[in-house]
């Protein structure tokens, strides 16, 4: 189901269920106006929302004025791109000048931010019209929680369910169709989580292809920000529009931006793919593992060249991660600890109090563990161009404030490429028990985004899952 | 600032840091653990959450030569 | 022309190319030197002459068919005992490593072997770099050739010792927080900690991570530029090492300052760290030469001398710590008292307060090269002229200020060379530093400097004890 050329022959009667591709196609050629389009969205989200939770705030009229300008702007013959009259939504820990940042927290003070994070301002820049800020886990960590001010957002393909995190709020918004196009953080997995639970596409790109300078931090080392979309081309397209260099964030690569979208070519022939199924099987349910395989051997099928490699237990750089992110958040949230830790929902203090006692020579050892398991990881990319394994261990969790806590766990199949910092793609690769979407996770080196979109390209035009949409149910008015 | 550690709280800390310390030498991680903390409330603190650290993870590091 | 072993590189290297002298001659030289004046300095603590002579002889045979590959081609050096040399044992000091023979060359090891050099042995170093003169360590520590009562600081003591008693003329050292540019000052010759990043520390053992360098002291300035040029260079496998262009950096000594922009930070000279008299005019008299070049001075304001120190210190007792780990734990009466207990504290250091160094380390940083945009250059003292050698108090380390640090957590260039002799002939020293990567300005100020004064005409002199 490729891309129409030709707009007219696009089904506009909705478009909250067209992706920022088709969007762009028909917004440039006169036939979609940006502001019916915010308007439906916004509809869409009055609508159902109040049952999901996925916005904190909704800036509606901020968001029309935009559309009316990006109208004129492009009837006057200035269209921007293919992300000009296109609306979009941030996690809210990503600053909007004018827009208070909560972080879904009650420490974060009701002032609005002072200035753009700089991938707003990208985006801004790229003619997207912002709806909103999206609900997560207390800065980014504490979470699902039910102790907030706002409650957590919820599964759109089954509401008993959650969706995951902590870019909860973006990976359900997108799924949802109240927004073709969010922005998350990842830095065990947030990113890359939700998509899985949410049926999308969510990527982490590489460590410093995107600024975080204006972006609440949770691990100054390993946070990412990430495009969350329906399909792998509108993922290329917000990538293009959000990635680039920023030497006010002392993380950020000074590398050059390809034409991700270029690079969509379709073919994966004779493309090596290492599948790391020591990863996932034995360890995540029976219908994410079949899944997962089922997905690999399609991939060979289009002709890539699929071969198992076995690396070190997800356990290790799970542990790597968590002892530098630890002393990390410890350091950021410490100043509150001290004088109001009763403002700190409970979950997001219990998992940051304990970096207290981290010593700076354990500190200094993980480090240089993520050192090792990132060379040895990079090492993989001599043989293959990408890597293939599960999104995440099982479908999404339910909407039980007393379930288990995923954090307990401490093991995922996320974290490996947040410590080698190498790019990863979540895509979606069916359903499973109670309709929940079930996801593969392709990463690449460094900076090879184009690589793991055109797999996940690939992958998704020789599937249906992304034509899918949960049947959402709009609440009872208050 | 806080409160400093008193000899048996350093013990108690060198034990848990894996030092099993002779009395001499336990003698001078104290001394010596009394310059390090004066120098350690010296370090500004109670900053605003996004102030960096100077350090910067750079991925392409990691690749092996000739990448 | 002079005698052999107070030859400068610059001077060897056009003697051998134009093959008025061999390298076994020099080599020869300062073998000959070594074996009869280091039992007043103990500046080596192992001697490779059998390899030296064959370097040396390797040497000659092949400039004398093609001519020399470089400027260090056949000229003698020597390594303080943290640069790994293959085969050869590499102790820094410690009796930790008494037995460490490792098999690779460091880097820059391999850097000045394809150069040509001559390995003439490994200098005395402070325990580990780090542990100030110690006499409980594997070797005794070296001294001051101007005078062998007094100390020639550290932590590159051997190295600074055997430039300034024409042992060789040309040796590496390592700068943490000084350690290249206090035996420089202390022993009245040049040495460069360059930007951080620019000369590889793969094969040199670690102090800190985060704050180490790998850098030359020779006799001049211009010697110094010589050795850059060979050492400076993008390595892979050193996770902190710049991918930059090298310049010539020889070329950059044209001698003209004319126009240089100096800044003194006004606020340490005055305030933090006030020099003595003798050393403050000294300075001063140092800048009286550079505006009769042409330059202009003004002062400028710096963050708290003490920050740097409070920021640096806690950053490398913790990595200190972390790299010594193993041994503190297992066998911390190998170590000496004074490195030991220099970094055992280390180990209580929590993780959040090493961030916190970490963020300061960030504003430190951040007002150090805005405050170098508005200057070409900084200058202002090393350090006091040298002291008697004793053992210093370990907790001193914590408790003192310097003016060398600062430019190591910045990571900026800093080059001491001598500015001078005290009453009773100890070196006084003048600090240049520059912005991030620009060697080029930093040499040419100091080269011109020392082509303006005399202080480069006169060596220490050494006189054998008579045997028993």
């Amino acid at each position: 189901m490729d891309l129409p050329h030709d707009a007219s022959r696009l089904d506009l009667s909705d478009p909250t269920s067209l992706g920022i591709a088709e969007l762009g196609v028909a917004i440039r050629s006169g036939l979609l106006s940006p502001v019916t389009l915010t308007q439906a969205c916004l509809d869409r989200i009055a609508r159902y929302d109040n049952v999901l939770h996925s916005f904190i705030t909704v800036t509606a009229d901020r968001a029309l004025a935009s559309a009316r300008a990006a109208e004129a702007e492009i009837a006057g013959g200035g269209y921007r791109g293919p992300f000009h009259g296109i609306p979009y939504a941030l996690k809210d820990i990503v600053d909007v000048e004018g827009v208070p940042t909560t972080a879904h927290s009650r420490l974060m003070p009701d002032t609005p931010a002072t200035a753009d994070a700089h991938v707003t301002a990208l985006l801004e820049h790229a003619g997207g019209i912002l709806l909103g800020k999206l609900g997560t886990f207390e800065f980014a960590l504490g979470g699902p929680s039910w102790d907030l001010p706002w409650p957590p957002p919820l599964n759109p393909w089954n509401t008993d369910f959650l969706p995951g995190g902590s870019s909860s709020g973006s990976g359900a918004a997108v799924a949802a169709g109240f927004v073709p196009a969010a922005i998350g953080t990842d830095t065990g997995g947030s990113v890359r989580w939700p998509a899985a639970c949410c049926g999308i596409v969510g990527l982490k790109p590489t460590y410093g292809r995107i600024s975080r300078r204006g972006v609440q931090p949770n691990t100054f080392s390993i946070d990412h920000c990430g495009p969350m979309t329906r399909t792998a081309r509108d993922c290329a397209i917000m990538l293009a529009a959000s990635a680039g260099y920023d030497p006010l964030d002392p993380g950020s690569a000074d590398e050059p931006v390809p034409d991700y979208v270029a690079a969509l070519s379709g073919d994966i022939t004779g493309m090596r793919i290492g599948l790391i199924r020591n990863w996932y099987a034995g360890e995540a349910t029976e219908e994410v593992t079949e899944a997962v395989d089922r997905a690999a051997a399609l991939l060979a099928t289009l002709g890539a060249i699929v071969e198992e490699v076995v690396l070190p237990d997800i356990g290790q750089y799970a542990d790597a991660k968590t002892l530098i992110s630890m002393s990390e958040l410890y350091t950021i949230h410490a100043p509150d600890l001290r004088t109001r830790p009763e403002m700190f929902g409970a979950k997001l203090r219990q998992r940051v109090m304990g970096g207290v006692f981290i010593r700076a020579e354990d500190y200094l050892n993980a480090q240089r563990w993520r050192a090792d398991l990132a060379r040895g990881l990079n090492m993989q990319f001599s043989r293959f161009d990408a890597l293939v394994t599960a999104g995440w261990l099982n479908a999404a969790d339910p909407a039980d404030p007393n379930g288990a806590d995923f954090f307990r766990r401490g093991r995922n199949v996320t974290m490996p490429f947040s410590v080698a910092g190498v790019p990863s793609l979540s895509v979606p690769i069916g359903f499973g028990a109670h309709g929940l979407p079930l996801a593969m996770q392709v990463a690449g080196a460094p900076f090879a985004e184009a690589t793991v979109l055109r797999i996940g390209h690939a992958y998704e035009q020789a599937t249906e899952w992304h034509t899918r949409s949960p049947i959402l149910h709009s609440g009872v008015s208050a | 600032m806080t409160d400093s550690p008193s000899h048996d709280d350093i013990v108690l800390l060198a034990r848990q840091a894996g030092l099993n310390l002779p009395p001499a030498y336990l003698q001078e991680l104290v001394e010596a653990y009394g310059n390090v903390r004066q120098m350690i409330d010296r370090i500004p603190t109670g900053r605003p959450r996004g102030d960096e650290p100077a350090h910067v993870f750079v991925p392409t590091k990691f690749l092996p030569a000739g990448q | 022309m002079a005698a052999l072993e107070f030859l400068t590189i610059a001077e060897a290297s056009k003697l051998i190319a134009t093959r008025k002298l061999s390298p076994v001659e020099l080599t020869e030289a300062c073998l000959a030197r070594i074996e009869a004046l280091d039992h007043l300095l103990d500046s080596f603590v192992t001697l490779t002459a059998e390899r030296a002579r064959a370097e040396a002889k390797a040497a000659e045979a092949t400039i004398m068919a093609s001519g020399p590959v470089s400027r260090m081609h056949g000229i003698p050096y020597c390594l303080k005992d943290i640069y790994d040399t293959a085969g050869i044992r590499t102790t820094g000091m410690s009796r930790t490593l008494a037995d460490n023979v490792p098999t690779r060359d460091s880097y820059c090891t391999e850097k000045l072997v394809a150069a040509g050099g001559v390995l003439l042995g490994k200098n005395a170093t402070w325990e580990f770099a780090h542990g100030g003169p110690s006499w409980d360590v594997l070797f005794p520590p070296a001294r001051n050739p101007w005078n062998r009562d007094y100390s020639p600081a550290g932590s590159s003591s051997g190295s600074g010792a055997a430039i300034a008693a024409g042992f060789a003329p040309a040796t590496l050292g390592t700068d943490t927080g000084g350690s290249i540019r206090s035996p420089a000052a202390a022993c009245g010759i040049a040495g460069l900690k360059p930007t951080y990043g620019l000369v590889s520390r793969r094969g040199v053992i670690p102090n800190c991570f985060s704050h180490d360098h790998a850098g030359p002291l020779a006799w001049t300035t211009e010697d110094v530029a010589i050795l850059m040029q060979v050492i400076a260079g993008y390595d892979p496998e050193d996770p902190g090492c710049a991918n930059v262009p090298i310049p010539d950096y020889t070329a950059a000594l044209t001698g003209d300052v004319n126009g240089l922009v100096i800044g003194v930070p006004a606020n340490w000279l005055e305030t933090d760290n006030p020099p003595t008299p003798a050393t403050k005019a000294a300075f001063e008299a140092a800048l009286d030469v550079f505006r009769g070049l042409g330059a202009t001075v003004r002062p400028v304001t710096m963050p708290p001398l003490q920050q740097f120190d409070d920021c640096k210190k806690t950053i490398a007792v913790a990595e200190l710590f972390t790299i010594h780990a193993a041994d503190l734990r297992a066998r911390p009466e190998l170590f000496g008292d004074s490195l030991r207990y220099r970094i055992i504290a280390g180990g209580l250091v929590r993780a959040e307060e090493y961030i916190l160094a970490m963020r300061m380390r960030t504003d430190l940083a951040r007002a150090m090269q805005a405050v170098m945009a508005t200057v070409d250059v900084l200058m202002l003292p090393t350090n006091e002229p040298a002291g008697k050698l004793e053992p210093i108090p370990p907790a001193s380390l914590f408790t003192r200020s310097s003016f060398t640090t600062p430019f190591n957590t910045g990571g900026n260039p800093a080059l001491s060379v001598c500015c001078g002799f005290a009453a009773n002939g100890m070196p006084f020293s003048l600090q240049i530093v520059g912005k991030l990567f620009d060697e080029p300005t930093v040499l040419r100020a100091g080269d011109a400097y020392e082509k303006a004064t005399p202080w480069r005409d006169k060596r220490p002199v050494l006189v054998a004890k008579e045997t028993a």
